[in-house]
């Protein structure tokens, strides 16, 4: 019952002191991608991308009702920082559908304008009149939101008289920006205009006590007027090393608030009883701590494989290969076994959004590539007649031409080319580019960058990914085949490659040459992205492993496949060259250049064979 | 190909030194590549270059089933028998002359051939087809032209061709020598044609993101022509500088929204 009087209650509160036009609203996720290139024409950085903002607390005056029904204490304001710039999700705060687009392009100009802000009052304004004298076309338009702002704005006579001088400056701000030259001080944040940039958030471990006290009663309510489904949560790490820190000690009086501590444990998430879900969506940060539950901690038994349940699926019974000896100078009959494996686990997905724009571009490139039609000269059959031919047939009698080749035909100028990426997971691709990215982030960005171009222009192509744990088990891993179709699949499958154990190159090149082998072009490119030597813990190492993975090399050449490697290792001169011949690699000093280089690189090598 | 040496003054504003680079290698015989993006004005200064040194000018726009045999001629059969026929090239080579091959790169390999011996202290065009010679006449100068921007993935020079040339790089001028070209190429005035310039800035951000090119001058002019009839300046502006660029619905609309902002 008295959950049944406090809904009642709620919903009541809450229609009373409701603001905005939700049927006059607009999302951003309709306008993103024409707001980026917006954003990006009028000046923003290039690599920046729109995202949608989280609602931040507030601490501006609210009327009485606002602060009994508890709305109203957090919005989306706009911001940015280096990586993206942060609109509202969604705009509703004019009555006009037009108002609250123009609102959100207008948010985007000034975006581009204001890439740094120290004082937000001065700054906003300055940057609205440099847009407005370099693009007089926006006056009009700004003058007809200004106002509408303006009229949403509470009435000045309506706040408390110590607040009326800044709210009054604020509305002069925003009708004529520039003529306000500072901010009067009073009490509390003023109302955000949402027509301004705000710096970004600053949160800290205390961010709850700027709460009046009289909203305890009402914020322990659950409040669903704000819907947050979309946007990102701020994160921060709490540091829980020492069992005395609990938050709670230092804490009493935000007891009721859902904001401190909820009992979740990340690394096992058992007891999910609470509704949780609906707790982090009330959060305004969510602290992360690194502790886990005292007892947890797990025992590794096997430090190499993972447990059967856990691992990829096994495709067949495992594959059975040579190795070459350099010692013996005789191949290791059966010596290899390789097991083919499939992340059946992986969810399908979408191209990453940071990755979009570079796919889009290579997209476009490698569309023009698509097999054209050439005219070939003197060909004994065509469709039309080669007067070139025929004119030196008539005019130079005494030159021997070989038959009467006169036609010109057209034909299909078509790469007929299979390409095999074989990428190199062992564990050193753990190792770090930079703070954020892995080696193994950046093999995966490649794979799916240069899966998309190639999608784009036809040519067949697969990638498998490899490790190995001694002979016994080298892991082959098919992210995606010949026949299969470039799918949200196979982009789940990349998307979740991890670094695996070592590196037995020569079984893998093995292994790849016999799926190559099988395609019917004429031209057949085994790529190898690699990071280092081949290396194993048995004695496949040094010498061995070279040797190995060259006589593998030299067979691929055999049977008409031409092995490329790009490396990042730096010391790859020493023995790439004996691996793969002068013309055979390519050293990618700055890995983070790889994504790029490679589908050129593809382009080239298309060429050259 | 085209023959031209109009007696009208063409006007051409220089951007930097290129003027004098490209006289001075004239004077020294030595052939000039030209790089730059589409539409910034590489085809007119050479012909305003042959019309200062008063020089023909013989340009080839190359394509991709442009031979030899094109540049250099064939033999044809007349009502009296056979007869060789000069291509543009060596009409250059024989009677002096500026020869421009605009967008060398579109051109088929086998090109290289006839230009390379032409290119170095040689000055020669062997023509295989009748066993002749020619040696290069005085006032003979071969300029090439490519775009190094989206073409640069599929197709570039080979360095051997590159190296043979003096290389001049052209960008679309700055806003204020822009604002000049427009106002003379279309009698616009100033302050629009201010206001066009900065949209043209503004959408040449977009380059290698959105677009694969930004907006040309030639666009710019364009737009600016348009500008002046009947229609209403977002017509103009959407016609030149939106839908030439872009097939994305969206990049478009981003546009229209900036045109809206500058106009």
């Amino acid at each position: 019952m008295e959950e049944f009087i406090g809904e009642v209650w709620h919903k009541y509160i809450s229609s009373k002191v409701a603001t905005g036009f939700p049927e006059a609203g607009v999302e951003l996720a309709t306008f993103q991608s024409q707001l980026s290139t917006y954003f990006h024409c009028l000046g923003g950085a290039p690599g920046k991308v729109v995202e949608a903002a989280e609602p931040r607390i507030l601490g501006n005056h609210r009327p009485l009702l606002q602060r009994i029904a508890g709305s109203h204490r957090r919005a989306a304001l706009c911001w940015q920082d280096q990586r993206s710039l942060r609109l509202p999700p969604v705009i509703d705060y004019l009555p006009e559908k037009e108002q609250n687009e123009a609102l959100y392009f207008w948010l985007a100009a000034l975006g581009a304008k204001l890439p740094t802000m120290k004082h937000w009052f001065v700054e906003n304004q300055l940057a609205t009149l440099a847009i407005l004298t370099s693009h007089p076309g926006l006056k009009t338009g700004y003058q007809m939101l200004a106002k509408a702002v303006v009229a949403q704005r509470p009435l000045i006579e309506h706040l408390p008289q110590k607040l009326q001088a800044r709210e009054q400056a604020i509305q002069r701000a925003i009708l004529k920006p520039g003529s306000v030259k500072s901010l009067p001080l009073a009490i509390g944040e003023p109302l955000f205009v949402p027509l301004w940039l705000y710096p970004a958030p600053l949160y800290d471990v205390g961010a709850g006590n700027v709460e009046d006290s009289d909203e305890q009663g009402a914020s322990s309510e659950k409040n669903k007027t704000e819907s947050l489904n979309s946007p990102r949560k701020s994160a921060q790490y709490f540091d829980d090393e020492k069992q005395t820190d609990g938050l709670l000690v230092f804490k009493l009086e935000a007891l009721f608030s859902w904001a401190e501590q909820v009992d979740m444990d990340r690394s096992q998430q058992e007891d999910l009883d609470q509704d949780l879900q609906g707790a982090a969506d009330d959060l305004d940060v969510i602290t992360l701590s690194r502790k886990r539950k005292a007892g947890s901690a797990k025992v590794k038994f096997d430090m190499d494989l993972p447990a059967p349940f856990n691992d990829d699926l096994y495709l067949g019974p495992g594959i059975k290969l040579p190795e070459w000896n350099y010692k013996k100078r005789a191949m290791l009959k059966d010596f290899c076994f390789v097991q083919p494996m499939l992340s059946d686990e992986a969810v399908p997905s979408k191209l990453p959004e940071n990755l979009k724009e570079q796919a889009n571009c290579l997209k476009r490139q490698f569309n023009l590539l698509r097999p054209l039609s050439v005219l070939q000269r003197r060909q004994p059959f065509g469709d039309e007649i080669d007067l070139d031919a025929w004119l030196d047939i008539k005019t130079q009698p005494n030159v021997m031409i070989d038959g009467e080749n006169l036609y010109l035909a057209k034909k299909k100028n078509a790469r007929d080319m299979s390409t095999l990426v074989l990428a190199d997971l062992s564990m050193s691709t753990d190792s770090g580019v930079t703070t954020e990215q892995r080696v193994v982030d950046v093999i995966r960005d490649s794979l799916l960058l240069f899966s998309e171009a190639l999608s784009a222009c036809d040519d067949p192509f697969a990638i498998y990914g490899f490790s190995s744990i001694k002979n016994k088990q080298i892991r082959f891993q098919l992210l995606k085949n010949f026949s299969e179709i470039y799918s949200d699949h196979t982009r789940g499958r990349i998307l979740a490659i991890e670094p695996g154990f070592y590196t037995r190159m020569g079984a893998a090149i093995r292994q790849s040459v016999s799926v190559l082998k099988m395609q019917n072009s004429n031209q057949k490119l085994l790529l190898i992205i690699s990071d280092g030597k081949p290396n194993d813990i048995d004695h496949y190492e040094g010498r061995y492993g070279i040797e190995d993975t060259r006589q593998a090399i030299l067979e691929a050449k055999r049977q008409g496949i031409q092995p490329f490697c790009i490396t990042i290792d730096a010391q790859a001169n020493d023995y790439l060259p004996y691996l793969f011949g002068d013309q055979g690699f390519t050293l990618v000093r700055d890995i983070q250049q790889l994504p790029k280089m490679l589908p050129k690189l593809y382009l080239n090598l298309s060429q050259s064979i | 190909m085209t023959q031209t040496n109009a007696d009208q003054p063409i006007h051409y504003q220089a951007q930097k030194s290129e003027c004098e680079i490209f006289e001075a290698a004239a004077n020294n015989k030595l052939p000039v590549l030209l790089k730059g993006p589409t539409g910034c004005g590489k085809t007119r200064f050479v012909e305003y270059m042959a019309q200062q040194l008063n020089r023909p000018l013989f340009t080839v726009a190359c394509h991709d089933d442009l031979s030899a045999t094109d540049l250099v001629g064939r033999h044809l059969i007349g009502a009296s028998g056979t007869h060789w026929q000069d291509g543009p090239l060596t009409r250059a080579v024989r009677e002096g002359g500026i020869c421009y091959l605009d967008e060398v790169v579109e051109a088929r390999k086998d090109t290289t051939v006839v230009i390379h011996p032409l290119t170095d202290h040689r000055r020669v065009l062997p023509i295989d087809r009748t066993g002749e010679q020619i040696q290069a006449h005085e006032d003979f100068m071969l300029v090439v032209s490519y775009n190094p921007g989206y073409q640069n993935l599929i197709k570039g020079l080979k360095p051997s061709t590159r190296q043979r040339f003096i290389a001049l790089e052209f960008d679309y001028p700055l806003a204020k020598l822009e604002t000049q070209v427009i106002c003379q190429e279309t009698g616009l005035d100033k302050q629009r044609a201010e206001q066009l310039v900065l949209l043209g800035q503004d959408i040449r951000r977009l380059k290698d993101h959105d677009l694969e090119e930004g907006a040309s001058t030639r666009l710019l002019i364009y737009a600016a022509k348009l500008m002046q009839t009947t229609l209403t300046t977002t017509q103009a502006c959407m016609a030149s500088l939106a839908q030439p660029l872009s097939d994305d619905h969206d990049t478009i609309k981003a546009i229209e929204r900036l045109i809206n902002a500058h106009f």
